[in-house]
C-alpha cells in the first residue's frame, strides 16, 4: 500500500512553488505556435476591417453568426470561475480551493477573448466607442433601450470584477512567490503583490475584501449571461424571443464553463504535477457540477419545444421545425447528444472518477455548447418571418481563422499564466489542509 | 392626374434653346462646376429637368430627365405624354446606365491588319468613312448600305437623305424583335397596315395569346396602366367589375401569371385555340359580327375547326375553349391580342374580335405612321451583300450579329463588304466584325424624335455634355456625306440639330402649328413633343379573310420539344443585357439574375433526367445551344423556354460570356424552334435572391377571392387578433406629417420598374452574381414572389417589399447607438454617419428589408457619374434601408417653404411611386385624410391589409389585397 500523502504548508509551497520555474522548450513551441496563429487571426482581422466584413460568410439573413456565437460561448465559459470562487466561496464550499484560481484565471481571459467578439464583429469596429457613454459636445449617448448597451456594461462589468478578484486572491500567494525567488521576478512579484506582510490586519482586509468581492460577483454570474441571453431574448425572432432564455443561459453558461475547466484542469494537473493538491475528490465535484447543469440544460431544450408546442404559434413552430429537421438540424442533434446525453455518463462514479473519460466527455460539452449558441443564433436568423429571405450561414475562412486564433489567444494567456503566477491558490489550500488530507487519504483508500 | 401634371411646372426650367449649348465635342466634366463663371442653366443644387423620348424600346414613351450640375442622374417618365403617362419601365430607367456605361467606346477605332482595334482620332477616321464613301459611290448605285432600326422622322429623313446622296437604296430597316406576323395579320385582314390602338380598360373581357403585354409586348407601360384599370375592382350599383383575363401560351410568363388563368398551350397552338373559340361562338349564336363581316363565310370558315381535336392538341380542354368562348363573346368588351410568332395567332384574334364586335371599340385604329421606314427587306440586303455589290456597310443602334439566326449566315455575308462602319455606344457583336467603329451619342445626348404611333411626336434632345469622344449618328453620317457625296445631292440642313427641326418645321407647320414656329418648336422642346388625339381609321375586315382555312400547325410525335425564345423583360432583344441593374434585378417569375436558364415542365425534367441546375443541351437545325434547367410547372409539357437577350460574346463587361443566346439555333424569323435535349453531365447554379417559393400561409402577400369581394367579406384575420397591446412607451407623436404608402397588389405586375427607379434615385449599388449568390443583394425594394400550391388563389403572388417604416419599429430600440431612429414624420430614419455595423437591426427586421454593406460599394467610372448627389452614397460597413426617398420629402418640404405653404398632396413622389406603370403605389400623408393616398384605402377598405399584422409593428404600409378568380387545374 502506498504511503498516503500528508502534505504540509510547506509541501503545498514547494509544489506550487515549481510550477513557477523557468519552463522547458516543450512550452514556449506551445506558446510559440498559439502565438503564430493569434496573429494569423489579427491579420484575418485586419483584412476584414480594411476589406469589408464582406470576407466573412455573413449574409441576408444571417447578420450573425460565427463572431456572436463565440462571444456567447465565451462569455458562457467565463461563468464558471466566478461561481466556483464567489458563489462557492461564499457557501463554504471545501472543494474549490483547489481548483477556484484555475477557474478564476480562466474567467478572466475568458472575458477578455469574449470582449473582443463584439469589436470583431462590428462593420465600423473604429467607432466602437459609440457605445458607451462618454461625454462630448453633441451630447450623443448610446440607446439604453438597446441590449447591445447592456451588454457593454454587463461585459465590462464582468470583466472589472473578475479581474479584481483575481487579482485580489493573487495578492497573498504572489507575496510568497516573492519571498522564494530572485532576480526580475523578485521585481514582478514584488509589484504584483502590492507590499504584502501577511500582518493580521492585512488578513482581516483582505478577508473583507474577498468577502465583498464575492458578494459582488455573485449576483453578476446570474446578470452577466441573462444580460447576454437578452441580446436574443428581446428580439421578436422567432426562436430568440423567449422568456425562458435567461435561466437556460445561465445553466448553460455554467454547465460550459464547468467543462472547460476540466478540460483544462485535467492535464495541467499532470503537466505540472499538481496531482497531489488537485485530487480526484476536487475534480469529481466539478464532474458533478457539469451533470446538474446538463440536466438543467436539458430541461431547457424540452421546455423551450414544449412552450413552442403549447403557444402553437407558427412562426415559432416553423422556426423549431426547421431547428430540428431542417439545414442545420444535424448541428440541433450533435447538439443534443453532446449536451444531453454524453453528460449522463457522469452519474456512472467510474466516469466520473476516470480523468481521461471526463476529459473526453468535457470536450463534447464544449462542443456542444458552441453548437447550442450557434444553432440558436444561425438557425433562427435563418429560417425568420419571410420565407423569400431565407438563408443559410455557411462561414469563410475569415471567421474560421479568427475562431481558432480566439482559443489560441485564450490558451496562450492561460498557459502564461499558469508558468508565471501560481495557478493553485496556496493559501486557501493551507486554510482547508484538512480536507484536502481527508481527500488524500479517502483516494489511497480506494486506490486500495 | 393632376398631381403629376404638376411636374410640368418644373420643365419650364429646361430651357429649350439653352439645351442648344451643350452640343460640343468634349466629353462631360468630371471635376466641379465653377461658380465664378458657372454654365448656362446650372444652379449648384438645383435640378433641371430635360424632357425627351426613350428609345430603348419601340414603345417610344415620353421621358423626364432630371440634371444636376450638368448630369443626368434620373430617368422618369414624362406626364405629358399619352403612352408612359408619367411613368417609366425598368428598361427606360436603366438607360442611364448605357449612357454611363464603362466599356463604351471611348473614341473612333480602326481594325489594323491583325484584327485589332486600335484609336484614332475624328479626323482621321471621318476621312476614311468619306473616302470609303466615295470610292464606293463612284462605282455606282446601291453600293452603300445602311442597317439600323427604325429611328422616327427625323432619322429616317437623314438616313435616306444620306443614302440618296450616294445613290443608294440599301437602307435595311433592322429590329430583333419585330413585329412582322403582326403586320402581316393587320394587312390580310384589313389590307392596310393600319397601327391598332389597344384599350385595354375598355374591354371586359381579355384573351392574350402569347401577348407578354406586361413585359415587351407592343407598349408594356401604357398596357400595364390599362390593365390596372381593367383590374381595378369597383362595384357600382351593386355589381361588380372586375376584368376577366386569359392568357394562351406555352410559358406562364409575368403577363400570364398576372391573368386570372393561364392556359398551357403547345406552342403554335394559340391560333388554333383562338378559332375553336370562333367556332363555339358561332355554334352558340352569340357572334355579333361587326360590319363588313360576312356571317355565312365566317360560318363555314369556322366549321373547319373541331373543338375537340383542337383541345386534345394545343392542351387548352375544350370545356375551358368554350367557357372562355361564352365569356368572350357575351361581354360588353372584349379584345383578343396575339404576340407570338405566328401570323395565324394574330388572325385570329382580329377574328375574334371582329366576329364579336369588338372592332373599334377595345381596338381601334389609326393610319400607318407618318413614316415608313423605306428601303429592302433582309434577305435582299444579305443577298446584296453576298454578292459584292455593298462596299460600304453602315450598321448604327443595331446588332444584327446578335440577333440574326444564325442560318441567315450574317457575318459571312457581311465579311463581303469591304469597308464596315458600326456607329453605337458600347461595342457588340456586329461591332466585332466591323472595321470602322464611330463612338455614336446615347440617345440622351442627341437631337432625334420619335413617332411611335400617329398623335404622339417625340422630340429628342441633349439632356447633357457628352459622355465620351461621340458623335452624334446625324453629324457622323452628314460630314461623310459633305466630304465624299457630290454638292447637289447633299441635304439642305448642316446637321442633325438642324435636321430634326426641319423636319418638324415640314411636318407640322401646316397642321395645327401655331404661326409662329419658334415658338412651337420652343413649346414642344419644353414638353417632350407634340401629343394630339390620335386621327382614329375606320377598320374593317377584309371580305376574303374566310375564305381559306387557315392551317394548323402539325402536332410532332410525342417526346419532340419545342423551344420557345422570349424577350426578357429587362434584356429585351440583348440591348439590356449591358446594363448591371437589368442584369442584378431578378426577373419577376422565376427570380433568376445574371444569367440565361431553360424553362423545363417537371415531367419533362424528369423523362430527360435534369435536375434544377443541370446544363441540358438544346440543339436545333440551325447549331445547339448549353444552359442550366429550371425546372417549373409554368411551362408547357412539350416546351423549353429560354429568354431572349444574353450569351453575348462582348457588348461591355457586364453582357460578356453570361448566359446563351437563342438567336444561335432559332430558324430566321421565328421565336420557336424544335429542338432535342439532352444532359451535358454540367451544372451551373442558378442564382436567386429569393429563397423560397413556398409563403407557408404567411400573413405577407394577402389575397381574397372575388366571391368575397362582392359580398364584402374580409378575409378571416390570420390569427386570432390580441387583446389591446400592452404598450410600454407612450404612443408616437406626429405632430404634422406621418408619412405613409398605399400599394395596390391588384395593380402591381411585378414588372420591378420600382426596383429600377429606387436603384437610379438611392444610389444603391449593385453587386455582381456572385455577392447576389452569397446573399447580399442591396435593393432597397424588392418584388416577393411566393407560388401557390392551391388554384384557390392567383398563380403567382407578388408585392413590393420595402421598409414598412413602422411606428413599432423593431429595428429602432435595438440599435446601441440611435442609427436607427424614428422621425416625427413617421419615417424610420437610418443616420449612416452613426451606425457602427452591429447589424441588430436587421436581425429584428421581421421584413427584411434592410441591407448591410458587406463592402465598399464600386461604380466603376463613369457609372459613378449617375449618383444622386442629394443621397449619401454609402461606405462598408452600415446598414442602409429605404428613406421612403427622404431627399425628396425634405425637397418639397423645403420648396413649400419658400412658396410659405404646406405640403401639398402630391408634391411627395418617391422613385418608386414615380415609376410604376400601374399606379400602384400612392404616397401621402396620413394624417390628411383627404390625401389621394389615404382616400385609396378609404376606396378600397376590405381589401387593405398590412404584412405581418401580427407582430403589431404598425407599419406606414399598408397594402390592398390582390382579389383573384379561383384558377382551374392545368
Amino acid at each position: 500500500m502506498a504511503a498516503v500523502p500528508q502534505p504540509d504548508f510547506r509541501e503545498i509551497d514547494r509544489q506550487v512553488m515549481r510550477t513557477l520555474e523557468w519552463p522547458g522548450w516543450k512550452y514556449w513551441l506551445w506558446v510559440a505556435a498559439l502565438f503564430l496563429i493569434v496573429v494569423w487571426g489579427a491579420a484575418c482581422w485586419t483584412r476584414q476591417i480594411y476589406e469589408g466584413l464582406g470576407v466573412t460568410g455573413l449574409r441576408q439573413p444571417n447578420m450573425w453568426a460565427v463572431y456572436i456565437t463565440n462571444f456567447v460561448f465565451w462569455v458562457g465559459i467565463a461563468h464558471s470561475g466566478t461561481l466556483i470562487s464567489a458563489i462557492l466561496f461564499l457557501f463554504r464550499s471545501r472543494w474549490r480551493t483547489a481548483v477556484y484560481r484555475l477557474a478564476e484565471t480562466m474567467t478572466a481571459f475568458a472575458v477578455i477573448t469574449a470582449g473582443l467578439f463584439p469589436l470583431i464583429h462590428l462593420g465600423r469596429v473604429w467607432f466602437f466607442y459609440w457605445l458607451l457613454p462618454y461625454p462630448n459636445q453633441r451630447w450623443l449617448q448610446p440607446d439604453f433601450r438597446s441590449p447591445l448597451v447592456w451588454d457593454a456594461f454587463a461585459v465590462s462589468t464582468y470583466l472589472t470584477v473578475s479581474i479584481l478578484f483575481l487579482f485580489m486572491g493573487l495578492i497573498p500567494d504572489v507575496a510568497t512567490a516573492r519571498d522564494e525567488s530572485a532576480g526580475w521576478r523578485k521585481v514582478f512579484y514584488s509589484i504584483v503583490s502590492l507590499g504584502w506582510q501577511g500582518s493580521e490586519e492585512q488578513w482581516r482586509h483582505f478577508a473583507g475584501v474577498y468577502l465583498l468581492l464575492a458578494g459582488l460577483a455573485t449576483p453578476l454570474v446570474i446578470s452577466v449571461h441573462s444580460v447576454v441571453s437578452w441580446d436574443f431574448a428581446m428580439a421578436q425572432l422567432p426562436g430568440w424571443h423567449s422568456t425562458i432564455f435567461a435561466p437556460y443561459f445561465v445553466a448553460g453558461a455554467i454547465f460550459s464553463g464547468c467543462a472547460l475547466v476540466l478540460t483544462l484542469i485535467i492535464p495541467i494537473r499532470r503537466m505540472l504535477e499538481l496531482e497531489e493538491l488537485i485530487t480526484p475528490w476536487h475534480i469529481d465535484n466539478l464532474a458533478r457540477i457539469v451533470l446538474f447543469t446538463s440536466l438543467i440544460v436539458t430541461y431547457s431544450y424540452a421546455c423551450e419545444s414544449f412552450m413552442v408546442w403549447y403557444a402553437k404559434d407558427p412562426f415559432e413552430t416553423a422556426t423549431f421545425q426547421m431547428r430540428y429537421f431542417g439545414h442545420y438540424g444535424y448541428l440541433f442533434w450533435i447538439m443534443v447528444f453532446c449536451n444531453c446525453v454524453v453528460p449522463l455518463t457522469i452519474f456512472s462514479p467510474r466516469v466520473r472518477r476516470n480523468l481521461k473519460a471526463l476529459w473526453v466527455v468535457s470536450i463534447f460539452v464544449n462542443i456542444g455548447m458552441w453548437l447550442e449558441r450557434f444553432v440558436i443564433i444561425a438557425g433562427s436568423l435563418a429560417t425568420n418571418f419571410v420565407p423569400s429571405q431565407w438563408g443559410f450561414f455557411v462561414p469563410s475562412v475569415t471567421e474560421i481563422s479568427i475562431t481558432a486564433a480566439s482559443f489560441a489567444w485564450f490558451l496562450m494567456l492561460f498557459s502564461l499564466f499558469t508558468r508565471f503566477l501560481p495557478i493553485v491558490s496556496m493559501t486557501e489550500l493551507k486554510e482547508g489542509l484538512r480536507w484536502l488530507r481527508q481527500a488524500l487519504r479517502k483516494e489511497s483508500a480506494e486506490a486500495a | 392626374m393632376p398631381p403629376e401634371v404638376s411636374r410640368r411646372s418644373f420643365l419650364k426650367l429646361a430651357a429649350a434653346t439653352g439645351a442648344a449649348a451643350l452640343a460640343g465635342c468634349k466629353p462631360a466634366a468630371r471635376h466641379l462646376i465653377p461658380y465664378v463663371i458657372p454654365d448656362e442653366n446650372v444652379i449648384p443644387g438645383v435640378p433641371s429637368f430635360y424632357a425627351t423620348s426613350c428609345n430603348e424600346c419601340p414603345a417610344g414613351c415620353g421621358v423626364v430627365a432630371r440634371v444636376r450640375e450638368g448630369r443626368v442622374i434620373k430617368l422618369e417618365g414624362n406626364p405629358a405624354d399619352p403612352i408612359g403617362a408619367g411613368a417609366l419601365c425598368a428598361r427606360g430607367q436603366a438607360a442611364l446606365q448605357g449612357l454611363y456605361h464603362p466599356d463604351r467606346l471611348q473614341r473612333p477605332h480602326l481594325r489594323g491588319a491583325d484584327g485589332l482595334i486600335n484609336p484614332i482620332g475624328w479626323e482621321d477616321a471621318m476621312a476614311r468613312f468619306a473616302k470609303a464613301l466615295a470610292q464606293a459611290a463612284a462605282e455606282g448605285a446601291d453600293r452603300i448600305a445602311f442597317i439600323g432600326p427604325p429611328m422616327g422622322p427625323a432619322y429616317e429623313m437623314i438616313v435616306n437623305d444620306w443614302l440618296g446622296a450616294f445613290n443608294s437604296r440599301m437602307r435595311l430597316a433592322y429590329r430583333a424583335l419585330d413585329d412582322a406576323p403582326g403586320r402581316a395579320a393587320m394587312q390580310f385582314c384589313f389590307g392596310t397596315e393600319f397601327k391598332p390602338l389597344y384599350h385595354i380598360d375598355r374591354a371586359r373581357v381579355l384573351l392574350a395569346l402569347g401577348a407578354d403585354f406586361l413585359e415587351t409586348w407592343e407598349s408594356p407601360v401604357e398596357l400595364a396602366r390599362q390593365f390596372a384599370a381593367f383590374r381595378n375592382p369597383t362595384k357600382e350599383d351593386g355589381k361588380t367589375r372586375f376584368g376577366l383575363a386569359w392568357y394562351v401560351g406555352p410559358r406562364m410568363s409575368l403577363t400570364a401569371a398576372r391573368c386570372d388563368q393561364w392556359f398551357a398551350c403547345r406552342p403554335r397552338w394559340e391560333a388554333a385555340v383562338a378559332l375553336a373559340m370562333l367556332r363555339v361562338i358561332i355554334d352558340q349564336g352569340l357572334a355579333r359580327p361587326g360590319a363588313g363581316v360576312d356571317p355565312d363565310a365566317m360560318r363555314k370558315f369556322a366549321a373547319a375547326y373541331d373543338v375537340g381535336a383542337i383541345a386534345t392538341k394545343s392542351g387548352v380542354s375544350a370545356a375551358a375553349i368554350e367557357r372562355m368562348a361564352r365569356e368572350f363573346a357575351r361581354a360588353d368588351g372584349a379584345l383578343a391580342i396575339a404576340g407570338t410568332d405566328d401570323d395565324a395567332a394574330h388572325v385570329a384574334a382580329w377574328m375574334l374580335n371582329a366576329a364579336t364586335g369588338n372592332l373599334g371599340k377595345t381596338v381601334s385604329f389609326t393610319q400607318p405612321p407618318h413614316v415608313q421606314p423605306s428601303g429592302v427587306q433582309r434577305d435582299a440586303m444579305l443577298e446584296a451583300m453576298r454578292a459584292g455589290s455593298i462596299k460600304v456597310a453602315v450598321i448604327a443602334e443595331a446588332n444584327p450579329q446578335f440577333s440574326m439566326p444564325a442560318q441567315t449566315r450574317f457575318a459571312q455575308a457581311l465579311s463581303k463588304v469591304p469597308t464596315v462602319v458600326w456607329c453605337g455606344t458600347v461595342p457588340d457583336e456586329t461591332a466585332a466584325l466591323a472595321h470602322l467603329l464611330l463612338p455614336a451619342d446615347h440617345w440622351l445626348e442627341a437631337w432625334g424624335d420619335s413617332a411611335p404611333r400617329p398623335g404622339v411626336s417625340g422630340l429628342r434632345q441633349p439632356t447633357m455634355t457628352r459622355v465620351v469622344y461621340s458623335r452624334a449618328l446625324g453629324d457622323i453620317l452628314l460630314d461623310a456625306a459633305r466630304a465624299a457625296a457630290p454638292r447637289e445631292h447633299l441635304p439642305r440642313y448642316e446637321d442633325a440639330q438642324q435636321a430634326v427641326r426641319a423636319s418638324w418645321a415640314e411636318r407640322f407647320n401646316g397642321a395645327g402649328a401655331t404661326a409662329n414656329f419658334d415658338d412651337f418648336w420652343d413649346q414642344s422642346l419644353r414638353q417632350g413633343g407634340r401629343f394630339t388625339p390620335p386621327p382614329v381609321a375606320e377598320a374593317r375586315l377584309a371580305p376574303g379573310v374566310f375564305v381559306h382555312p387557315l392551317a394548323l400547325p402539325e402536332v410532332p410525335p410525342a417526346p419532340a420539344l419545342t423551344l420557345v425564345a422570349y424577350p426578357h423583360i429587362f434584356w429585351y432583344d440583348g440591348r439590356g443585357a449591358d446594363k448591371p441593374w437589368l442584369q442584378e434585378i431578378p426577373e419577376p417569375v422565376n427570380q433568376i439574375v445574371w444569367d440565361s436558364w431553360a424553362e423545363i415542365h417537371p415531367d419533362t425534367a424528369r423523362r430527360l433526367e435534369l435536375a434544377e441546375n443541370d446544363v441540358v443541351r438544346l440543339s436545333s437545325a440551325a447549331g445547339a445551344i448549353e444552359v442550366p434547367v429550371h425546372i417549373t410547372p409554368g411551362v408547357h409539357r412539350d416546351a423549353i423556354a429560354v429568354p431572349l437577350g444574353q450569351g453575348h460574346t462582348s457588348y461591355g463587361r457586364y453582357a460578356r460570356d453570361r448566359g446563351v443566346n437563342p438567336w444561335r439555333v432559332l430558324p430566321p424569323d421565328r421565336l420557336t424552334a424544335p429542338v432535342a435535349a439532352g444532359r451535358t453531365g454540367m451544372r451551373r447554379e442558378l442564382i436567386s435572391p429569393l429563397f423560397s417559393p413556398d409563403m407557408r400561409d404567411r400573413p405577407i402577400v394577402e389575397t381574397m377571392s372575388l366571391e368575397d369581394f362582392q359580398k364584402g367579406i374580409e378575409p378571416k384575420p390570420w390569427e386570432e387578433p390580441y387583446p389591446e397591446p400592452y404598450e410600454t412607451y407612450p404612443p408616437v407623436n406626429y405632430p404634422v406629417h406621418q408619412w405613409g404608402m398605399t400599394i395596390d397588389l391588384n395593380a402591381c405586375t411585378g414588372c420591378s420598374a420600382c426596383v429600377a427607379a429606387c436603384y437610379a434615385e438611392n444610389n444603391v449599388p449593385f453587386v455582381g452574381k456572385e455577392l447576389v449568390a452569397q446573399g447580399r443583394i442591396m435593393s432597397w425594394i424588392r418584388i416577393e414572389r411566393y407560388i401557390p400550391q392551391t388554384t384557390d388563389a392567383p398563380a403567382l403572388l407578388m408585392m413590393p417589399m420595402l421598409c414598412q417604416q413602422c411606428s413599432h419599429a423593431p429595428c429602432e430600440p435595438v440599435c446601441p447607438v440611435f442609427a436607427a431612429v424614428h422621425s416625427n414624420e413617421g419615417l424610420n430614419l437610418q443616420v449612416y454617419n452613426r451606425c457602427i455595423g452591429t447589424r441588430y437591426c436587421e436581425n429584428n427586421c421581421p421584413y427584411k428589408v434592410r441591407r448591410f454593406n458587406w463592402y465598399k460599394p464600386q461604380w466603376p467610372p463613369p457609372l459613378d457619374l449617375q449618383l444622386n448627389p442629394d443621397v449619401t452614397v454609402r461606405g462598408a460597413g452600415v446598414m442602409e434601408k429605404c428613406t421612403f426617398c427622404v431627399q425628396r420629402i425634405r425637397a418639397a418640404e423645403v420648396q413649400a417653404k419658400l412658396e410659405d405653404r404646406a405640403v401639398r398632396d402630391g408634391d411627395i413622389v418617391p422613385a418608386c411611386a414615380q415609376a410604376c406603370p400601374a399606379r400602384a403605389i400612392s404616397f401621402g400623408d396620413m394624417k390628411d385624410k383627404g390625401s389621394a393616398m389615404m382616400k385609396r384605402r378609404a376606396d378600397h377598405q376590405v381589401r387593405t391589409y398590412q404584412a405581418l399584422k401580427p407582430l403589431n409593428t404598425l407599419p406606414a404600409i399598408t397594402y390592398l389585397r390582390q382579389v383573384y378568380r379561383p384558377r382551374e387545374e392545368v
